[in-house]
């Protein structure tokens, strides 16, 4: 619009005064043309992710997920009536350079929303830019708590955070197992320490003994002198929060040195993609881990959006996917009842986005000391016979819970 | 109680034993590098990526097994190190420039470039190979029924080990005993002296960039029943040879192996006594502690007992 306008000026100040009426009319004609044209302009997203680096893996399944969602709302008219383009920028993770790119989004492209980023490292340092230049962003699958709990107006959540990705898996420890202590191993990365922190918590709540609390760096190879020291403690549960195959490491090194304990826990991540059952084989046999989706959930669009998925991938996607997947249709939802493109109205239409996706309901509440936090309740699955099974909660179960599990010894 | 603490100290030291073995098997191919060319190699782990991702495709296609692609991937490797150090190094070796280390910062380049086609290729997936004996393990109470303690030897742990040794063994014989070996040592010792006595030194810097190749390849082999593998996994790697190589001694084969039982010692006891959010943080230490108050690194304890065959 403006270009028109500069447009119809120049014009104005070339032209003399008796043609003017002619150019008027022109010029009018022009606007009504672009007028149109402006209307079906696409919404240009961009949206930062872990593409290279260790998390790369996890910006990956985003990624794929984000475009299986862009197909399906362009394939059924857009955004109201806009085509909905996205492009992608690589935040390897590092939080500097995600502040960068989202800085450019909202400075050069003068983008109204923000979408993305998977460590929870990347998202405080995108929070906190979004605020300052009052721009919504939509936290995707970062889970450290302290994202919803600042007071920051612009800032939304999808996903559960970390103190309640575990409740699924307390409720049932506390059904089912009922144990009087506890070993915490946790990579020393934002979402490993917060995880390690709140079951500390819940563990005390519940009157279980923490015997043992221990974080290791990313990557680490050997775990076996700590394994060896948890064995020499005995504890009843071992709660591991890692990212990725460290998790399958921690257990095939947990076999290795044949450490029993009532119950092996993990805390989602790692120890729910299908890779963790690949790498740690037999290891993996009768591990339960807390997680927030599986592709077998009766949420409308999971299972379609999960069997999408694998025809064009070849494996299923983890919660991370989905949890992308369907926040694109939050910030649609969002677009489509919000006045204006401006910042301001999107975040007033996120405020009171009421609505369920193939990741579960949205809603996003002020409670708990959060704000504009999603709730959602969190799941149970255990690695029975090589297969993901949901065994919590009971009533969306998949397959019996197997508790007592087999020592080492006994399986041979 | 007793017998716990036992137990836990000597599986500790089996740990460190066995992560030292491992440590020193990627240290070997850089110690080597540094001590002919003076050249910090910063794509060693990078190469070692590239090793894994060669025995992956090889197991994947042709069900061969890690430890028998050790035959195919070390050649594989040699050939990609000697060819770097012909076509890349050496043309940058005789460009005058102001930064001192070019060749250092081209393979910091090196092992960019690698890392980023490995993640064109394979996708940032995680992969390994799920061999069969990943987890198996000797254990104690198997050999000795009434045992008061439990220990445990892991199998794939103790290969490399054992390979790490004999390779230790097999390097040092070469470079002693063979005329090719000796014709490398006169090129670490003295440039000017062995072009004139007659040694091809480019032949001979090539030589020794496709061996600590071929050897961190063989170290690849090695480490993927243990691991897992990513296109980024290199550079904690290429730190830990790093430390490895300070620690032994500049270019010292003796000292890369026992400075990297030390370092794989030191961090299991860490990690058991102290925590193991501690061990990156203690090999740092002793990285800084030997730079400053041993320079020379176990390699010059060793000569001032005068029973080193330093190729220096």
């Amino acid at each position: 619009m403006q270009l028109c306008i500069v447009l119809i000026n120049t014009i104005i100040e070339e032209a003399s005064m008796k043609r003017l009426s002619v150019i008027m009319i022109g010029a009018l004609v022009l606007i009504l043309f672009s007028i149109p044209a402006y209307a079906a302009e696409p919404i240009q997203l961009s949206i930062s992710l872990p593409l290279t680096g260790g998390e790369a893996k996890f910006g990956d399944i985003q990624k794929r997920s984000y475009e299986i969602a862009a197909q399906e709302i362009n394939a059924k008219g857009g955004i109201k009536g806009r085509k909905l383009v996205l492009s992608f920028e690589d935040s390897e993770g590092k939080p500097e350079i995600a502040r960068s790119i989202v800085e450019k989004m909202i400075d050069v492209k003068k983008q109204p929303v923000i979408v993305g980023e998977y460590t929870s490292s990347c998202a405080k340092a995108v929070a906190a830019v979004a605020e300052e230049r009052k721009v919504p962003y939509l936290v995707v699958a970062s889970a450290s708590d302290e994202i919803t709990q600042k007071n920051y107006k612009y800032v939304f959540r999808l996903n559960p955070t970390n103190a309640h990705y575990a409740d699924g898996l307390i409720s049932f420890l506390k059904q089912v197992v009922k144990p009087s202590t506890m070993a915490i191993l946790y990579e020393s990365s934002d979402f490993g320490t917060s995880g390690a922190e709140d079951m500390a918590k819940q563990a005390a709540k519940m009157g279980i003994k923490v015997l043992l609390k221990e974080k290791y760096a990313k990557g680490a190879v050997d775990f076996k002198p700590i394994l060896s020291k948890v064995k020499s403690e005995r504890p009843d549960v071992i709660y591991m929060v890692s990212y990725v195959l460290d998790a399958a490491l921690l257990m095939r090194q947990l076999k290795e040195l044949r450490v029993d304990a009532k119950l092996f826990a993990g805390g989602a991540a790692g120890f729910a993609i299908p890779e963790f059952i690949e790498n740690a084989k037999d290891a993996s046999e009768y591990v339960v881990t807390a997680t927030l989706w599986s592709p077998k959930l009766n949420y409308p669009g999971s299972k379609q959006y999960a069997d999408k998925y694998k025809a064009k991938y070849g494996s299923y996607p983890s919660y991370h996917g989905a949890a992308a997947y369907s926040a694109l249709y939050v910030i649609k939802n969002a677009l489509e009842r919000a006045k204006s493109m401006k910042s301001d109205d999107i975040r007033n239409a996120l405020k009171t986005t009421s609505m369920t996706t193939a990741f579960g309901p949205v809603k996003f509440e002020d409670k708990e000391g959060y704000q504009n936090q999603n709730f959602i309740d969190t799941l149970v699955l255990q690695v029975i016979k090589g297969e993901f099974e949901t065994i919590w909660p009971l009533s969306i179960a998949t397959h019996k819970y197997i508790y007592p599990i087999p020592t080492w010894r006994e399986r041979g | 109680m007793a017998a716990g603490q036992i137990e836990l100290f000597l599986q500790t030291l089996i740990a460190g034993f066995l992560l030292g073995g491992l440590y020193a098997l990627i240290g070997l191919g850089m110690a080597l590098i540094l001590g002919v060319m003076k050249i910090i190699n910063l794509a060693h782990g990078d190469l070692m990526m590239v090793a894994m991702y060669v025995a992956y495709v090889l197991f994947q296609f042709f069900h061969i097994d890690p430890y028998l692609a050790v035959f195919i991937v070390a050649p594989v490797l040699f050939i990609l190190g000697a060819g770097l150090q012909k076509f890349l190094i050496t043309p940058v070796l005789k460009v005058e420039s102001i930064l001192p280390h070019n060749q250092v910062i081209l393979t910091v380049g090196i092992g960019i470039v690698l890392s980023n086609l490995a993640t064109l290729i394979f996708k940032s997936d995680y992969l390994s190979i799920p061999v069969s004996y990943a987890t198996k393990a000797w254990y104690l109470s198997d050999f000795w029924k009434g045992s008061p303690i439990e220990l445990s030897l892991s199998f794939a742990w103790s290969v490399s080990f054992l390979i790490a040794i004999a390779i230790t063994g097999v390097l040092w014989f070469f470079l002693t005993r063979t005329d090719t070996g000796k014709s490398i040592r006169a090129t670490a010792q003295d440039l000017d002296a062995a072009l004139l006595m007659g040694v091809n030194v480019n032949h001979m810097r090539m030589l020794t960039f496709g061996l600590g190749s071929a050897l961190v390849g063989i170290a690849g082999c090695l480490f993927i029943p243990i691991y897992y593998l990513y296109p980024s996994l290199g550079k904690q790697f290429t730190n830990i040879a790093f430390v490895i190589t300070i620690l032994g001694g500049l270019g010292s084969i003796e000292g890369a192996i026992i400075g990297g039982i030390i370092l794989g010692i030191f961090e299991s006891m860490t990690a058991t006594y102290l925590g193991m959010g501690w061990a990156p943080v203690g090999r740092f230490a002793i990285f800084v502690a030997v730079l400053i108050f041993l320079p020379g690194g176990v390699a010059s304890l060793m000569r001032r007992r005068s029973f080193t065959v330093s190729i220096k």
